[in-house]
Order: structure tokens, then sequence, then C-alpha cells
């Protein structure tokens, strides 16, 4: 009797530790909680998709690489978009406000990236960034000076504020002043006549470049013609270019409708460069194909390298191919390269501060210092404000490029261009 | 010179967009708040035509037309008839079929600056030495011969006829055998083929996008109330106005004030003279 209870005692505790081995050899591994990432984004328009597809595609690539290490544990980064509408005419910035909000209370986003892409509202949500301490990284968009010169009066309140992308000022006295020097240098001309859009970053550019190019002994064709948005007629304008003989078409605009004003200007075959300072439907890949051509000449600049095919650094064309690859189509414009970067800046920091608490992330931010698709990406540790620079070994590169045979050949700055700028035949003397 | 070639250019374009509303609410007195939406996809269905199916230009012109005819009778037959006659709620209905389609076709994927038509004729000439382009010709010569097929057809045809009499008296029309209902949706087919041929002839110049439903929608509106809502040549005329207007505003103002033209020319209208120009709403009422 006793040798039976015996083998009905070890029977029992055979099963038991079996059942025990059995359990923790086939139990499903611990999922670690992802991260949120929040992105308030204008979705039907091109800064607002191609920021979407690239934060989507720097996303899946640093998950399927294992994630993000946060003090030893792997977790992944999770990405909630809400479109903000705040790029559509009429849309208030209350809405875009909304958004954010939502992105943090709904969604339980840890950090926000991307937009508010339209300035009056990235400004307006500041005070919301500092109300509830999130990071976050402009990407796309916001060209206003005044959203790193916040930062940097108030650090205290708007530290939370990071911009990796550029800003009008660099963008207009580092970037589109000298391009525009060397062209009057290279091919004689002098005589600029200004168009822009009816919305605050346009007029404040286009007076800033016909305040400069008059310093610079430019001769200024009267005042900027400013069209409100939606114009679809710009021939009034274009006559009077031809009638002053203008030379170079300087356009800051980010509407769809620049594409009439560039088959206009091909139709009537003016004498004269179109610049697109801001020129949306330009830095399309697709527009060639869309104007048939007629866009050909036309200068872009998309802000940051990596949104036109360059060898800025060894990164910016694997990121290209891989942006191909995923989406069918090359980056499309500005905010392309700068929202793939944010994501790996973003893991990089989190790494480093080894927690996803605020004010370690900020410091973090702030001591970055990594190449990336469009240079040497550091941030102005009081402003921060990504730091410029012409030479991608020194910090982050624009890019202006030109349409030339059916492709975005990029001509500025000197250290990436893959091209020389050229004349359209009709101005050739 | 400048003013009087664009200024006839902008006009004709004006009147293109406007004469389809116009003829609308002149027979069925049902303002088409969908207009701006016909014209749109109008020019997504000719682009599906053209660039992704690959059908010969003149056929998806012709194609497009056809379907845009009948989704306007479709409308009508299906969600305007039950609101016939309570003002606000054909107001309601038609922006509401409006948003839904343009809003559908953003949620659908239309957005972007890439979807163009092709022009009808490349190239360029100077009169009297200022550029203008073929297509816009083309757009001024095909904007004529509407506005005589559209008199012809309503002075010379039986269709056109019963359309005038509903027009001028519905009951009369009615008491003579014209059946209000079907005529309505002729003007409505009628109307949506105007949107889409505007559509057809404008948008090559630039591009397919969504908001060009809304900016239409204003402009149509806006020759409607200055010519006289319900009067078809009034709107003629009126977008002659407004046309010349907004090109000498350009010239003498600046280009900023171009869209101001058309809203202040709705404001004056409504202030001086609310019937519009050949409007006959006023008289109606003084007549009561």
């Amino acid at each position: 009797m006793k040798k039976k209870s015996m083998w009905g005692i070890i029977i029992v505790v055979i099963v038991v530790i079996a059942a025990v081995v059995i359990y923790y050899a086939t139990r499903p591994p611990k999922i670690e909680p992802g991260i949120v990432i929040g992105c308030p984004l204008s979705t039907a328009f091109l800064y607002g998709w191609d920021a979407e597809r690239a934060i989507t595609l720097a996303v899946e690539e640093i998950n399927a690489a294992g994630g993000v290490n946060v003090a030893g544990k792997k977790r992944p980064f999770k990405v909630e978009v809400i479109d903000t509408r705040d790029l559509e005419p009429g849309v208030p910035v209350s809405e875009a406000l909304l958004v954010v909000e939502k992105l943090i209370l709904e969604k339980k986003a840890d950090f926000i990236m991307g937009g508010p892409v339209r300035s009056e509202a990235a400004l307006a949500a500041m005070d919301l960034l500092s109300k509830y301490k999130k990071v976050s990284i402009l990407t796309t968009g916001v060209l206003t000076p005044k959203y790193h010169a916040r930062v940097a009066k108030e650090y205290d309140k708007f530290k939370y504020c990071f911009r990796i992308t550029g800003e009008a000022k660099w963008m207009v006295g580092g970037e589109i002043i000298p391009c525009l020097v060397d062209i009057g240098e290279r091919f004689g001309v002098d005589r600029i006549f200004i168009m822009i859009q009816d919305v605050a970053h346009a007029r404040g550019g286009g007076g800033l470049i016909a305040k400069i190019m008059a310093k610079k002994g430019w001769h200024v064709i009267g005042k900027p013609e400013i069209y409100p948005t939606g114009t679809t007629d710009f021939s009034m304008g274009l006559i009077k270019a031809k009638k002053e003989k203008a030379q170079v078409i300087l356009i800051w605009m980010d509407m769809p409708e620049t594409s009439i004003l560039l088959k206009q200007w091909y139709d009537m075959k003016i004498p004269a460069l179109p610049f697109g300072s801001i020129i949306a439907a330009a830095e399309q890949p697709g527009f060639w194909k869309a104007t048939e051509g007629k866009g050909e000449y036309c200068l872009a600049n998309v802000v940051n390298a990596g949104n036109a095919p360059s060898e800025a650094t060894p990164w910016t064309m694997k990121f290209v191919k891989a942006y191909k690859k995923r989406w069918n189509i090359e980056p499309e414009g500005y905010g392309t390269s700068t929202s793939y970067m944010a994501p790996y800046v973003l893991k990089d920091a989190i790494e480093r501060a080894g927690s996803l608490k605020p004010d370690a992330v900020i410091e973090a931010l702030e001591k970055t210092d990594m190449v990336g698709v469009y240079g040497r990406i550091r941030f102005d540790p009081k402003s921060h404000q990504v730091v410029p620079s012409v030479d991608p070994e020194e910090g982050a590169v624009g890019t202006i490029f030109q349409w030339q045979a059916g492709k975005r050949v990029v001509v500025f700055p000197k250290k990436i261009a893959m091209g020389e700028i050229q004349l359209p035949p009709w101005m050739k003397k | 010179m400048d003013i009087l070639i664009y200024g006839t250019i902008n006009s004709m374009a004006l009147a293109l967009m406007a004469l389809g509303f116009a003829l609308v609410y002149g027979i069925s007195r049902i303002p088409n708040f969908a207009h701006g939406a016909l014209y749109v996809i109008s020019g997504f269905v000719t682009w599906g035509f053209v660039r992704a199916l690959g059908v010969n230009y003149l056929l998806s012109v012709f194609l497009t037309m056809i379907i845009i005819g009948v989704v306007g009778a479709l409308i009508y037959r299906f969600i305007l008839i039950r609101v016939r006659g309570m003002a606000i709620s054909e107001i309601i209905a038609s922006y509401a079929i409006g948003l839904a389609i343009l809003e559908g076709l953003r949620w659908g994927g239309f957005k972007g600056m890439t979807y163009t038509l092709p022009v009808f004729v490349e190239g360029s000439v100077d009169i009297a030495e200022i550029p203008v382009d073929f297509h816009r010709l083309v757009v001024v010569g095909i904007g004529v011969a509407v506005v005589a097929f559209l008199w012809l057809f309503t002075h010379h045809t039986r269709i056109g006829l019963a359309l005038r009499g509903m027009a001028q008296d519905e009951r009369a029309a009615l008491m003579l055998g014209i059946d209000s209902d079907l005529m309505a949706v002729v003007a409505m087919a009628l109307g949506s083929m105007l949107a889409g041929l505007a559509a057809i002839l404008l948008l090559p110049l630039g591009n397919i996008v969504v908001e060009a439903g809304y900016n239409v929608l204003i402009l149509a509106i806006a020759v409607c109330i200055v010519g006289g809502l319900g009067s078809w040549m009034g709107a003629v005329l009126a977008a002659f106005l407004i046309g010349f207007a907004q090109i000498l505003t350009v010239t003498y103002l600046g280009s900023h004030y171009q869209m101001v033209v058309a809203l202040l020319a709705i404001i004056f209208t409504l202030i001086l003279r609310p019937s519009g120009l050949f409007g006959q709403q006023k008289e109606l009422e003084e007549r009561v």
C-alpha cells in the first residue's frame, strides 16, 4: 500500500513539473507596450501625406529592427495619425488644436510628431504641448521663425517644442538669396518679378526677398504681386513681367493652382526663369507628367535634402530607394526626409535617456548629434531649431532643384549639387 | 489690348462656370448647390477615361458629358424631387450632395496636384503683341457656341420651349400638358452637362483639385445673383461684367483684390437691385 502511495506521489509530482515546464515553454512572450507617436497632419495635402508616409516608413524599419531600447526593454513605436485639415482654406486653427488634444488625451500619445502643418496652428499648439508636457518634433510645413524664437524666449514653458526641418529666415538668407545671386552672376540677369500667395509666410518671405535683392543691386519690378488662395489665372501678372522685362520670376505659393501659373508661363513663353521659393505643385515627382513637361526649367526649393534624389550623405539615396520601394514614388517634397528622420532621432534620444520622461528626453534631444538623410542633425539647445548649413558635414542642408528633361536635378547647395542651372531656350539671346 | 483679350477670356470662363447653375434655377427653381461638385467630378471622370483607361480624348469628353448628365438627372429624380418647393430643404439637400461628392473624392484618395487633363490645342499666338495660348481661344470659341446653342435650343425646339414655359409659369405650363417633373429632370441633366463642359474646357488650364468645387460654386452664385437668378442670359452678361471688373482690378489695384470683386458684386447687387440685372423675383413679389 505504502509502495503504491509512493508511486502515486511521484507521478503527481512529475505531472505537475511537466505542466509547469510546458506552460513556461509555450506561453507567449510578454509584449512591452508601444510608444505612441501622435501625428497631427493635414493629410489631404502634400506636406501632410508625405510626412505620414515617411514617419510610417521609419517606424516600420525601427520596429522591424527590434524597436526602441528603453532602459533594457525593447518597445515598438506605434503611429496614430489624425487629419488636422489646417492647410485647407477656411479651416480654423482651433480644429488643429482639437486634434492635438485628442491625440494626447484619447490616443494617449507619448510624443507628438509632424505638425500641425500651418504656422499659425503650430504656434497655437505650443501652449497645449506645454500644458500637457508632451515633447513634440515638428517635421513639416511650419516655416515661421517665430516658432523657435518663442522657445528661446520662454525656454521653461516651451522646451517641449523641437523643429527638425528648416525655417524661413535661414531659407531666404542662407539658400534662396545665394542661389539667386549665383544665377545673376552666371547668366548676367538682375531683374526680378515677385508673385506670392496671400498667406502670412509668403507675404513675409516675398517681401524680405524683395528688400534683400534690391540691396544686392537687383532691379525689383514693382511690389510683389499678391494672389488670393485659389487664383486660377495669372496671365495679367505674367504679361506685366514680360512688359517690364523681368528675367527671374520668384514664386512663393503653396496652393495647387501654381501649376496653372507654370503652364501659362510656358504657353506664353515668358522670357524669365521661374524660381519657386515655395512652389508645392512643382515639388512632386508627378509634376512633370501632370504638366506634360511644361514645368521644365522651373526651380523649386524643397527645404531639406533627401526630398529629391541627391548624394548629400550616404543615407540619402538609401532613404530615396526605401521610400520608393515602400510607396512606389520618390520622396515627394518638403517634409518627407525630415519626417523620416524624426522617429530615428527620437529613438536615439529615448535610448540615451533610458526613459520616456519628458525632461530626460528633452535633455537627450538637445544633445543629438547624428548624420542623417540631410546632413548632420543637431538642435540648437536654446531654441530647439535644427542647426542649418550648406555643408552636410556641418548641419542640416537644404535643396533647390530644377526640372530638367523630366528629372528633379539638385542645383543648390553646391556641396550636394547634381547638375547646373539651365535657362529655357526662349530666354537665350 | 491685354485687358480686352484676357477680360474676354476670363468672362467666358465665368459664364461657362455659371450657365449650368443659372439654367437649373431658371427652370426648376432649385438652387443646385452641388454644381461645384458636379464640375469637379466631371474633371475626375474625364481624367479616368483619358489617363487611367487611355480612351480617346474626344470620346472621353462625350462619355463624361453623358455620365454627368445622367448623374444630374438621378440626383433630381431620387433626392431633390422629394424636397421640391421647400426652398431651405432644397438648399440643404443639394449642398449635402455636393459635400458628399467632394469629401468622398478626397476620402477616396483624389488629392494632390497631379491630376491634369491635356489641353485641346498646344501652342500660343501673339494677338497685338499679347501672347495667348490656343486653348484659351478654344474656351472663348466654345463658350460663344454654347450660348448660341442654348438660345436656339430654348427658342426653336419643343423641349426648349417647354423648358421656357416652365421657367415663365409652372402652373400655366402644367395646364398646357407640360410634365413639370420631367422638365426639371431635363433641366438638371442639362445643367449638370454644362457644369461638365465647363470642367472639361477649364481644367486643362490647371489641375483637378477637390477645392475647385467650392470656388466654382461661389463664382457661379456671384454671377447668377448679379445677372438675376433664373435668367441665363443675365448670367452671361453678369459674367462679362464681373470678368472685366476682375481683370481691371488686377491691372489697376492688384491681383490681391481679384476675388473680392465677385464678393462685392454679390453684396452691392443684393443692396441695390436684389433681383439682379435680369431677374424677375422682385417684380413677382411686388405683383403679389
